[in-house]
């Protein structure tokens, strides 16, 4: 069925049919040659006919045409009933169209022809009027002859040159016979039988000929004669007023008076004749809109115009509304025709404004006519024709003001396209451009608006719709839809498409419970409605229809994906993308090799964020449910399938959550299905973008390879372990090494044939378990042995964990790209993973606030904000692809590693304990458990002082005598370390070894490690080349220490010799020489509960002995140590040395702010200490046990006076007093004082003695004290004594006087000249003197003596 | 008598949608093409039909002689909001023409007669009224503007964002009781 022609009233339908077995393609072929033939000349119809059936026939040189259309269907049998009320309606004439060849001869057309009308007909139907059957000849047999076929056959030779003046002729023949039944069925309905008939309901039908009373001819003009009195009498004025106004015109337009005159006399005089034989029961009224319908067809318009004036005078009463309204429509058509006639004919097209207006005015009367018409019976088939009947009234006048328009204008466009809709393309043309700026401007110029035409569509849409049949209902959808489309209309368009959907599916659903045939007929015209409308498509009609028994009678498949088709278009007008989850293409092999520079993952992301932000959710939810029940009942199970899963996949957002687990259970449901017909196609993947993370799970820290530089294999076996002090200094030369940090970063070592495991974060957005089959790895690189997960529940709404497990096989780089995701039942999909870098960062934080900017303003509103627009137009000019290189999850294969097992400890649970300095062994049994040997193995240990030191020393804040205590005991008392004591060189795979550690009580440790790193280095390499690197791993054992603290020692001083001259040990007895010895003393506190022995040794140069001094210190109880020792004097090289820097630290400027002076002396110190600590050795033993150990002496510091003291002075003084005469009383040495009587005059002799290396430029200063009883001679102070050679000696000699009995002392001191400060006393001596009285000396002499 | 108010944002989302019954009875015309109809529902389908043309409302009114029939509800709904949502079709291309903001009666289809009033942050209002009460509709219209950008003025409401406030559904519906 084509679409509406404006002007089909005029139109003489010719059904075109095939015949026998004719191909199609030549049936269409031949087909399309007759339907060139749009009109025909009036001119070339012969109008040989006689009596009744001339009346409608032209006359020989009339000029106007008759219009053909030629439809490819016939008209529905539920129609008939239309046959009088709108004769073009109906297939007036049928063309058969045969092949005829030798084997095929046109006798056997003929009779099949005859069978298929037969078919298609009813016996007794009014219509076709006339029929013919053209038979092509097939061959260049010229033997068929062409004078014995009957009169319905006509034989086209195939060697006929004109084929197409033929066919006109064969037409023009048609056509009269047309035109001739034409004068016969008026003839019979002017009978008053006829017209009883004809005025008998609403749409009157006339009964076969043989159940007519009386023969049809019997009284044919009997009162031909009484013709103008009857004018006079009955007729109402306007009536003749009407015939007479109008001859004139008639008169000129046909050129021929006499025809005129033919047809006007007769016309009129039979149906008044007929008004006067019947009386006036009923009214002529539909006799003359009939003469009007069939003037109409056959090309005369005047006459028509004529007739339907007459009737619509007589319909004035508003008693026939349907009829009246129908003649208005026919008015309204001649009107058309007139114009196109006046345009054919060159002449100038009418200046009035708009023509159009008064025709659509017209049109709009006669819809308000029909619309409020009643109908007089309850007849269900009278409501179904009177819709029918309005709806195509409204389509008409929609279709004037559409050609208008489209065509620009009231012009000789729009008439073609009114008159013969398919043969103009002015449709397609402004489908083509239907943007808006176009449609405008058709409305500009027409000055028609697209509401206007959308308003007058709007008025066929209504409840009535459902009293047409479904054929009707569905032409009558499809117009509107095709309307709106071509106005841009899209919604309203989707909302008759719907409708349309809903009415096809109605028929495929009913036409599954009818019998076969019904069914067939019934798809078959939905499938042509889909064809129509306006979307090319299959260009087959196909039955659809399952039956119960759910068997597929045709494979065909253009049927139902029209159907779909069409829903999804509809689909889309309301934002929704239906088909956004696709078939999956067939895997091949080319695909593994799709860049993946391109990620998808980012599109992906913006188009779900922006998704959710456009159309009309409930609407949207409802026409998915909707398509998805289309697609189920059609049935097709992929289309199923694909809505449920785009809408899932576009709408999560919205779909409440029973209905997301719906459309879930129906996608699988469906795909189900797909899989058990042996179907193999798939759907892509739909849901999201399930990966969140691929992450390669660390190894067990005794698997993790350390890559450790070949040049350590030489120096492990010659020094021991490499120490750390400082963090991370260890290999680099440099602090801060720029290229370490970036190679360091995200690399990630795993083992070769090591199982490695990898882990991978799924996300499920939706409110159901989302279930995949499996999930595998995407890998480059090094070949990987990766056992795929199958099977995988993401619980709803949540981020699910599945760990991959993969083996290297070889050494390399492996890179894993991404994963592929493979649905149930659909097609594996690869999703890629980029490892996040800055500049990937920057990008997506970009597009991020882009959409977030966009996201609240509107640029693009109503249709233009679709989002599958919004993501590729409105956003790729702003953000240019990123030109970097993706980076991917890399990991380092290294070579496979052997493993090591600590089998057994000497120590239980793992557990040391021990006291403050002491020394122990503890013995770790390592098994080799792998099948590589191990040729490098090194221990080291970490304890937990190591950490609070380095982080003071990274700190910088301490001094450098702290700096240096903190570095010593770093390095130089370490709690673990390894005893070396045999070289262990190789372990074969199953070996057992025993290492021993040596512990060292350290106070503060509470915990350690020991790490044994191990490798197999020295392999065979199949290349040759060895690298640069090889790499270890590390067993770690951890213990717990415990350190007893239970001695202390404090208050270290270092005393001159003479200062405890009244202790009388034998020791310092012996080493009385107070310029070669002094005193080392510290006291020694047991804060534990147990008796400690406490043992200090002297250890210094040969030309002193050992010395030691033991005591056992009780719990809580204080000892004091007292030692003496020989006092030294360091060079200047060594003391002025800086304190050294035991660690390889960099960069280390001393912050100290000392004067150089200052510094000096601390210098000084700092060695003196040291080498103090060098000579004392101090050991502690259990007093009742056999545990021991050191005593650290570290802590005690070394004061300015302990210095002097231990120093070995430059110069040695001796200082004695001697008497000066003999006479006098004796100077008596007793015990280190001298006795001394009062007020006697004695020398003090200072024998000055240059020990040190250099001569000394010397002065001498004497001091005494008391010094008020005292009586000297010269100057005490500044004695000059020159300049004193290495070795050489001066003597001073003070002569003085006690004068008053008691202790005295004198303190002699050297200095040396042109020094200042401290340093300037080279020397120091002093001596004690007992002043008595004279006689008691005397007798203390005498007693002696 | 029912009318059915929505707002659309610029992305064509109801961000507040009310159907308000009126006391006034309907005056609506029926049509006898429109009586009588054929009540076969063979199918789901043709229920959508049914809905989709309009045919269950007039069989609704049909029978409910003159009570005014509830709409609103179930398939109703739906039809309702997609005579709306098509509506836009011939909104757009009016408001593209025309600089009134109010557009009285721009759009009919089956029974139901649409206004709409555009404000210049392209939000439509869009009411579905069934009788001519055009100075009503448009006191209405103006109002729902009125109390619309109240709304507006919350520094968290947006264009597209949904109007939960209860104070503004409160103010609608009594300019509704009031013009409608």
């Amino acid at each position: 069925m084509i679409p509406y022609a404006f002007a089909s009233l005029a139109h003489v339908q010719i059904l075109l049919l095939p015949v026998g077995q004719i191909p199609r393609a030549t049936f269409d072929a031949y087909a399309a040659e007759i339907r060139t033939f749009e009109s025909i000349r009036l001119g070339d119809i012969p109008g040989d006919a006689k009596d009744e059936r001339a009346r409608f026939m032209p006359s020989p040189l009339s000029s106007g045409y008759l219009h053909l259309s030629f439809p490819s269907h016939p008209t529905l049998p539920a129609h008939s009933p239309l046959s009088l009320f709108r004769p073009s309606h109906f297939n007036l004439g049928i063309i058969g169209i045969a092949v005829c060849s030798s084997s095929h001869p046109s006798s056997s057309a003929l009779e099949q022809f005859g069978n298929t009308l037969a078919d298609i007909y009813p016996e007794h139907s009014t219509f076709p009027l006339a029929k013919t059957c053209f038979a092509f000849q097939d061959d260049d047999e010229p033997n068929v002859g062409l004078g014995e076929n009957p009169p319905s056959l006509a034989i086209i030779p195939n060697a006929m040159g004109n084929k197409r003046l033929y066919i006109g002729t064969l037409l023009a023949d048609l056509c009269s016979q047309i035109l001739g039944e034409f004068g016969h069925l008026v003839h019979t309905l002017e009978t008053p039988l006829g017209n009883e008939y004809l005025n008998g309901t609403l749409f009157p039908t006339l009964p076969a000929a043989a159940e007519m009373p009386f023969a049809l001819d019997s009284s044919s003009f009997p009162t031909h004669s009484t013709q103008s009195e009857l004018v006079v009498s009955h007729l109402s004025t306007p009536v003749s007023n009407g015939v007479t106004r109008s001859s004139p015109g008639l008169g000129i337009l046909h050129g021929s008076n006499a025809v005129l005159q033919r047809h006007s006399s007769l016309g009129p005089s039979t149906v008044k004749k007929r008004v006067t034989a019947v009386g006036t029961t009923s009214s002529h009224a539909r006799l003359f809109k009939l003469y009007g319908d069939f003037f109409l067809l056959a090309g005369r318009p005047q006459d028509a115009r004529i007739w339907y004036q007459e009737a619509l005078n007589s319909f004035k009463t508003g008693m026939d509304p349907v009829w009246q309204a129908s003649a208005m429509e026919g008015l309204a058509v001649i009107s058309v025709l007139d114009s196109w006639a006046a345009g054919q004919g060159l002449a100038s097209i009418s200046d009035t404004k708009d023509p159009w207006m008064e025709i659509n005015e017209q049109l709009s009367q006669a819809v308000a006519i029909y619309l409020k018409a009643s109908v007089p019976s309850d007849a269900v088939q009278d409501y179904s024709l009177l819709a029918f009947v309005y709806t195509s009234a409204v389509l008409r006048q929609t279709s004037l003001l559409f050609c208008v328009w489209s065509s620009k204008g009231w012009g000789p466009f729009a008439f073609a396209s009114m008159l013969q809709p398919g043969a103009t393309s002015y449709w397609q043309k402004v489908i083509s451009d239907n943007s808006w700026v176009n449609l405008e401007r058709l409305s500009a110029i027409t000055g028609i608006t697209r509401s206007q035409i959308a308003n007058t569509v709007s008025q066929a849409h209504g409840p009535w719709l459902l009293h047409l049949g479904l054929p009707e209902r569905l032409v009558v959808l499809r117009s509107m839809a095709n309307i709106y489309s071509c106005m841009g209309y899209r919604r309203k368009e989707a909302y008759v498409l719907r409708e349309v959907i809903s009415c096809i599916m109605d028929l495929v659903v009913c036409g599954r419970d009818e019998d076969y045939q019904l069914r067939r007929s019934d798809v078959g015209s939905a499938g042509l409605a889909v064809r129509t409308a306006g979307l090319q498509n299959g260009d087959d009609i196909t039955p659809t229809g399952n039956g119960s028994l759910a068997f597929r009678p045709n494979e065909k498949m253009q049927g139902n994906q029209s159907v779909l088709r069409v829903l999804t278009y509809a689909c889309r007008a309301l934002g929704v993308d239906v088909e956004s989850v696709n078939v999956a293409a067939p895997p091949n092999a080319e695909e593994d090799n799709t860049d993946p520079d391109i990620i998808p993952f980012e599109a992906m992301s913006l188009a779900e964020s922006l998704n959710s932000s456009f159309g009309w959710p409930e609407l949207q939810v409802g026409v998915m449910r909707e398509a998805i029940a289309v697609a189920e009942a059609l049935p097709d199970p992929l289309a199923v399938a694909r809505f449920a899963l785009s809408a899932l996949k576009a709408m999560h957002s919205i779909l409440p959550a029973n209905d997301q687990s719906h459309l879930y259970q129906t996608a699988s449901r469906a795909l189900a299905m797909i899989r058990r017909r042996g179907d193999a196609s798939m759907i892509e993947y739909w849901a999201g973008h399930p990966i969140q993370s691929i992450a390669v799970l660390p190894l067990p820290l005794h698997r993790i390879p350390a890559e450790k530089p070949r040049s350590l294999l030489a120096t492990s076996s010659s020094t021991p372990h490499a120490i750390s002090i400082v963090p991370g200094s260890t290999n680099d030369l440099f602090l801060y090494n720029p290229r370490k940090s970036v190679n360091t970063q995200s690399k990630t070592i795993i083992v070769q044939n090591e199982l490695a495991e990898l882990v991978i974060t799924l996300r499920n957005p939706f409110v159901f378990d989302l279930e995949l089959h499996n999930v595998s790895l995407i890998t480059s690189g090094v070949e990987v042995e990766c056992r795929t997960i199958s099977s995988i529940m993401i619980p709803a709404n949540s981020i699910h964990v599945v760990t991959v497990s993969a083996t290297a096989k070889k050494p390399g780089v492996l890179t894993i790209k991404g994963c592929i995701v493979h649905a149930f039942n659909g097609a594996p999909k690869r999703f890629f993973l980029p490892v996040s870098t800055e500049a990937e960062e920057e990008h997506q934080s970009r597009r991020h606030s882009m959409m977030l900017c966009e996201s609240g303003r509107t640029k693009y509103s109503g249709l233009d904000a679709w989002p599958w627009d919004k993501g590729g137009k409105h956003f790729t000019h702003s953000l240019l692809p990123s030109k970097l290189k993706t980076r991917f999850l890399e990991c380092v294969v290294v070579p496979e590693q052997p493993l090591l097992r600590l089998r057994w400890t000497s120590l239980t649970h793992a557990a040391v304990m021990l006291y403050n300095g002491e020394k122990s062994t503890i013995r770790l049994t390592l098994e080799n458990v792998s099948a590589l040997p191990i040729d490098f193995l090194t221990l080291s240990f970490e304890d937990s002082t190591i950490a609070p030191a380095q982080e003071a020393l990274a700190e910088g804040q301490l001094d450098v005598f702290e700096t240096y205590e903190t570095e010593y005991d770093l390095i130089h008392q370490r709690a673990f370390s390894w005893n070396r004591d045999k070289d262990i060189k190789v372990i074969d795979p199953g070996q057992k070894i025993v290492v021993s550690v040596a512990c060292f009580g350290k106070a503060k440790c509470t915990g350690a490690t020991v790490r044994v790193s191990y490798a197999h280095a020295r392999r065979n390499d199949e290349s040759g080349a060895t690298p640069e690197i090889f790499y270890t791993r590390q067993l770690t054992y951890p213990m717990t220490v415990t350190v007893y603290h239970m001695l202390e020692c404090h208050n270290m001083n270092v005393v001159p010799l003479d200062a405890f001259s009244d202790i009388g040990d034998d020791a310092l007895q012996r080493d009385s020489d107070p310029h070669e010895w002094c005193l080392f003393s510290i006291e020694v506190r047991n804060t534990y509960g147990l008796p400690f022995e406490v043992t200090f040794d002297r250890t210094q140069q040969a030309d002193a002995p050992d010395a030691t001094t033991r005591s056992i210190v009780p719990p809580g109880s204080t000892s004091r140590i007292l030692l003496p020792i020989r006092r030294f004097r360091l060079s200047d090289d060594v003391i002025s040395r800086r304190t050294p820097i035991l660690s390889d630290r960099q960069f280390v400027v001393s912050k100290s702010s000392l004067t150089d002076a200052e510094d000096k002396i601390q210098r000084e110190l700092f060695w003196y200490r040291e080498e103090l600590l060098h000579i004392i050795h101090a050991r502690w033993k259990e007093a009742n046990g056999s545990r021991h150990g050191d005593l650290s002496l570290r802590q005690q510091c070394m004061k300015m006076h302990m210095l002097n003291a231990l120093k070995t002075d430059l110069t040695r003084i001796d200082v004695s007093l001697a008497q000066r005469c003999p006479e006098e009383p004796a100077v008596i040495l007793s015990g280190g004082t001298f006795i001394v009587a009062s007020n006697t005059v004695v020398s003090m002799v200072a024998k000055i003695t240059n020990t040190g290396p250099s001569p000394l430029a010397m002065m001498l200063d004497v001091s005494t004290s008391p010094e008020e009883h005292v009586l000297l001679q010269g100057s005490l102070t500044d004695i000059a004594l020159g300049r004193v050679e290495s070795g050489q000696s001066r003597i001073v000699e003070v002569p003085l006087c006690f004068l008053s009995v008691g202790y005295f002392e004198i303190a002699v001191e050297a200095r040396q000249l042109g020094v200042a400060g401290e340093k300037r006393r080279t020397g120091v001596a002093r001596l004690w003197a007992r002043v008595k009285e004279d006689d008691s000396l005397r007798t203390t002499s005498s007693d002696l003596e | 008598m029912s009318h059915h108010l929505f707002i659309l944002s610029p992305s064509d989302t109801p961000i507040y949608s009310l159907t308000h019954y009126s006391n006034k009875p309907a005056q609506t015309t029926s049509y006898p093409l429109s009586s009588n109809l054929p009540s076969w529902s063979t199918s789901a389908f043709a229920g959508t039909l049914t809905a989709l043309s309009g045919a269950s409302s007039a069989t609704q009114s049909h029978h409910v002689q003159g009570g005014g029939a509830r709409m609103g509800g179930g398939q109703d709904r739906h039809v309702i909001q997609m005579i709306a949502n098509a509506s836009l079709d011939v909104i757009e291309d009016v408001m593209r023409k025309e600089s009134a903001m109010y557009l009285k009666s721009v759009d009919r289809f089956n029974e139901w007669t649409v206004s709409a009033f555009i404000t210049p942050g392209n939000t439509k209002f869009i009411l579905l009224h069934e009788s001519k009460n055009e100075e009503g509709i448009r006191g209405f219209l103006h109002e729902v503007w009125e109390v619309y950008l109240k709304a507006m003025l919350n520094p968290f409401q947006t264009a597209h964002t949904i109007i939960r406030s209860s104070v503004f559904d409160g103010r609608v519906r009594t300019s509704a009781k009031k013009y409608l």
